[in-house]
């Protein structure tokens, strides 16, 4: 189960919290002066307490995951892979299926851990009705974006949404409305018609 | 009535009823050849072997140019370079210091096309720095090179042809065929009785045959229906059967058909039939690109493609082909600057690429995951053009790795060479997250066995099915698990079996080592640590995890199954680890994207498949991470001796009396097995990792160079903790060696060495983290 599913607090919430970013982000104190800040239990105290109250829904996202964002990322493999995949969402969006669906296979051969293009072809196949392979693509993304450390709600959103429409196409209705209805709160802009298009994730 | 009279009336009435039967028979003969022209011509008229394309080359800025091969790309798709300045045509491409410019060919195809353009690759040593559009000047982030062809499916007759419609021929092709050929094509009605009478007076002063006088449609008829014997009665029906195909057809169509079939040289045991295909053999380029000289040479080899054969007789090619040019001109054909310029022009022919057999095991790997309404006599005749996943440099460099690996072999192991059948072997990459089969040799040599030792054989597996017991063991999701610092008892024991006697497994160097570390017992391939924990594992969790991970054939549920006795092939194998490599989603091997029909439609689409979970991902990294230690310690250290670095994991196997060398080794990217053997089993002499693993390496460096790029993808649900190798328990002050070891959320030791700090249960966290933990949660 995706990690943003999992309980009330995300870490988009902790992300947001300069105090916490202080304390557990890169290069923060607390892991490197370990005991030595016995001291400063009281300031942390003060700056997490307000995020530490579970709450029962996710706050909305402005901004999910868009392909775009990670163009310039990576190495020269990932960069023309990521290039691929919005060549192959731009096809998408101009209703040249087989096209896009070239630029996907093709992203996956430039290097083949490129969680956007697994992302982008279960989207891909979600709306050509081919829920069982877009199923499994959805878990071969989230299962990229994992390992790349990128656990975060804005990608989560997206994985959320795709498994609500694969459950919604196999008719698995109850399933599919807890998880379309996520993805409806945490990113209503995007998710709110319960349809991610190729626009929305270019 | 005189007798005279009634002798004429009756010798008339017989030459009347003569003359009847003579015009009945010559008319149902008529008939009878006629029904044989249109059903040649309204049926199929050529049968066209399907062509297997490669898959296309991603060209990027960042990339290697020299380790992708772009300039032997480009000579095998017929690009020529461009001798002097000036613009480029299209298929040639120049080199100047620091930068290359290519005028791309358009790529058709009738989902994916790729459009002409002219591009310019600005180099530094051996990176592409920047692609840019010569046209737009427009930086370029991506390129995709159109697929180059790897083999044709031929029929019985071996003939390759490439169709063409005579609309996409240069008009000066089809000139220069007329002014050889036949220069009053357009005139006649099928024969040329001008020139006829013309052939006959000259061959009569010459006293011998000197002159055809064969039309183009006469040809065509030879060609089609008849046998090549001079006899009368085979010219008249030539010449009756060319009159009915010209009443029966236009001139273009009869033309077209002429130059699709027209038999023009050989390409090693392959009839090379058309000017398609010959402009492609000749001149590696579409016939629509021959320029004058290049058409006059393909109609001047007409006569006699072997013996005026431009690869082996170029002087008698171009003097041919100046004859041509010279009628050419003489008939009007051709401008007086146009002759001189053709003429003057140097013979520049492609080299033949010659097909290595290897890659026909591929092909047949193909066939069988094709459906089945591609059967045999489809694939030799319907001209399909079918996009395979193959990497043709990864086919290259495994054909030559496996090649150069068993020779050797034969060399270190004299022994070897003396055997009834020649030592064997396969090698198969895949790509683990897509099952995309990159190249794929099944044996030593396609022409002397088609036997496909990747996909047909079935082979003892050895050590390399050893991981399997071990992610059996790990994995929790079936009971309760070891964990990578587990002890296993490498002491002698047995298995009892039924109505037999028991089973005593030993190591490969007969040889007890006591206590050791699960990791360990991998690493070093110790045979009695794992048949123990198959055993305490159960074979039945053993099998279901093996099918699971994508081993189909069937296992025998025997104790021994643990140490690799069942019979599995390569590409099963290959698979059973592309799973583990791919976080445990097992991939569907593939070999083709899809195929499309002569006419340019889209046939059949094999889309990529998501692989399908069947492992929890951070129970299958564990199995990485162990096989990494493969590399880095144990069986396959060779790997890191020859410079190897980055992600790398695998296992050597090597079954009793060393009569099957395994080795499957991983990056995140390909995944590749390869296997050597004996046909009939018997001893190589020497273990996997001087037979095997030295192929995989040759094959690798090859393929991706000594670095490997990326790092295998680590899920969550991990943690490192620090272990006492000796008794597997934590490691805290006092105990006498400490190892980091990589264990599953829970799963690590909750005891310490035995002259550690003694802890309760569990492992207390710190003060900080409990209070940390109390303010923030998580943890």
């Amino acid at each position: 189960m995706n990690n943003s599913l999992r309980g009330s607090r995300t870490s988009a919430q902790i992300v947001a919290s300069p105090c916490r970013r202080w304390m557990y982000g890169r290069g923060a104190l607390i892991p490197r002066m370990g005991g030595a800040l016995w001291l400063g239990v009281l300031l942390v105290s003060a700056c997490a307490r307000p995020w530490t109250k579970p709450e029962p829904t996710p706050e909305p996202i402005l901004e999910p995951i868009r392909v775009s964002d990670a163009v310039g990322l990576g190495d020269p493999a990932r960069r023309a892979s990521t290039r691929l995949v919005v060549q192959g969402l731009d096809a998408d969006q101009a209703g040249e299926t087989e096209r896009a669906q070239g630029s996907y296979e093709r992203a996956v051969q430039v290097d083949a851990t490129n969680p956007y293009a697994y992302l982008a072809l279960a989207r891909h196949h979600l709306d050509g009705s081919d829920i069982e392979h877009a199923t499994h693509l959805i878990d071969q993304a989230a299962a990229l974006f994992e390992a790349e450390g990128m656990r975060e709600p804005r990608v989560g959103v997206h994985l959320i949404g795709l498994r609500g429409r694969a459950m919604q196409m196999s008719e698995e209705d109850a399933d599919a409305a807890l998880y379309l209805d996520r993805a409806a709160v945490m990113a209503p802009a995007v998710w709110g018609d319960a349809y991610l298009s190729a626009e929305e994730l270019r | 009535m005189s007798r005279a009279r009634r002798i004429v009336r009756t010798l008339g009435r017989v030459a009347g009823m003569l003359a009847f039967a003579v015009g009945l028979g010559l008319s149902s003969w008529i008939i009878e050849l006629d029904r044989v022209v249109v059903d040649r011509f309204e049926g199929r008229t050529f049968a066209v072997p399907s062509k297997v394309y490669s898959a296309p080359l991603v060209v990027y800025p960042g990339m290697d140019w020299q380790r992708i091969d772009l300039a032997g790309w480009l000579l095998r798709l017929g690009y020529r370079e461009q001798p002097e300045g000036g613009p480029l045509e299209a298929g040639r491409y120049e080199w100047s210091p620091g930068a290359l410019r290519v005028n791309l060919r358009a790529f058709s195809h009738p989902l994916r096309p790729e459009p002409a353009r002219e591009l310019r690759f600005r180099l530094a040593r051996s990176v592409i720095q920047e692609i840019e559009d010569v046209r737009t000047r427009e930086s370029v982030d991506v390129v995709v090179l159109e697929p180059e062809p790897v083999s044709a499916f031929l029929g019985s007759d071996r003939e390759q042809r490439d169709l063409v419609r005579l609309d996409e021929l240069p008009i000066h092709l089809i000139d220069a065929v007329y002014a050889v050929e036949d220069k009053r094509f357009e005139q006649h009605h099928g024969v040329d009785l001008r020139r006829v009478i013309g052939a006959m007076l000259a061959n009569l002063r010459a006293g011998r045959i000197e002159q055809g006088a064969s039309t183009l449609t006469q040809q065509l008829v030879k060609n089609f229906f008849l046998t090549p014997e001079r006899t009368f009665s085979r010219k008249v029906r030539e010449a009756l059967m060319a009159l009915i195909v010209e009443a029966r057809y236009e001139k273009p169509e009869i033309l077209q058909a002429y130059l699709n079939e027209i038999y023009l040289g050989q390409r090693g045991a392959t009839a090379v039939h058309g000017v398609g295909e010959a402009s492609r053999m000749y001149f590696g380029k579409p016939a629509s690109e021959l320029t004058v000289a290049e058409s006059a040479l393909i109609a001047a080899i007409i006569q006699s493609p072997n013996g005026i054969s431009p690869h082996r007789r170029p002087e008698r090619a171009v003097a041919r082909r100046n004859l041509v040019l010279e009628l050419m001109y003489a008939q009007g054909r051709l401008s007086k600057r146009s002759f001189e310029a053709a003429s003057t022009e140097p013979l520049r022919v492609a080299a033949i690429a010659s097909e290595t057999g290897e890659v026909r095991y591929f092909l047949d790997a193909l066939s069988h995951q094709l459906p089945e309404v591609y059967a045999g006599p489809v694939l030799s005749s319907e001209g399909l053009r079918i996009y395979s996943t193959l990497d043709p440099r990864m086919q290259r460099a495994a054909a030559r790795a496996l090649r150069e690996g068993l020779e050797r072999i034969e060399k270190r192991v004299p022994k070897s060479r003396g055997k009834a059948a020649p030592l064997q072997g396969c090698l198969i990459a895949l790509r683990p997250q897509t099952g995309e089969i990159l190249a794929l040799v099944g044996g030593r040599d396609y022409g002397s066995s088609q036997f496909n030792r990747c996909t047909q054989a079935r082979r003892q597996a050895g050590s390399v099915f050893k991981p399997i017991v071990y992610v059996s063991a790990l994995d929790r999701s079936s009971g309760p698990a070891a964990t990578l610092a587990s002890l296993l008892d490498d002491q002698p024991f047995q298995v009892p079996v039924p109505n037999g006697q028991p089973w005593r497994p030993q190591n490969y160097d007969h040889e007890y080592h006591g206590l050791v570390t699960v990791r360990e017992a991998l690493e070093r391939s110790l045979n009695v640590p794992a048949a123990r924990l198959g055993q305490e594992v159960g074979i039945d969790r053993v099998v279901a995890m093996a099918h699971k991970l994508g081993i189909s054939s069937p296992l025998p549920r025997v104790p021994s199954l643990a140490l690799g006795t069942a019979e599995l092939s390569p590409i099963e194998v290959a698979r059973a680890y592309s799973t583990l490599a791919n976080g445990g989603r097992r991939p569907t091997p593939r070999t083709f994207v899809d195929v499309v029909q002569a006419g340019g439609l889209a046939h059949e689409n094999s889309p990529l498949q998501g692989p399908v979970p069947v492992l929890d991902p951070a129970t299958a990294y564990l199995a990485v991470n162990l096989l990494e230690g493969v590399i880095d310690r144990g069986t396959a250290a060779n790997v890191r001796a020859i410079g190897m670095v980055g992600p790398i994991a695998g296992k050597t196997g090597t079954t009793d009396e060393e009569y099957d060398l395994w080795f499957v080794g991983f990056t995140p990217e390909i995944v590749a097995v390869v296997w050597v053997g004996y046909d009939v089993p018997a001893s190589i002499g020497i273990p996997s990792s001087q037979g095997a693993l030295p192929i995989w390496t040759d094959f690798m460096k090859e393929v991706t160079g000594t670095h490997i790029r990326g790092a295998f993808p680590r899920p969550a649900g991990l943690r490192h903790e620090s272990i006492d190798p000796l008794t597997g328990a934590l490691a805290l002050a006092g105990c006498p060696a400490h190892v980091d070891e990589l264990f599953l959320e829970g799963t690590a030791p909750t005891h310490t060495c035995p002259r550690g700090e003694p802890i309760n249960e569990q492992r207390q966290p710190s003060v900080i983290r409990r209070t940390l933990k109390r303010l923030f949660g998580g943890g």
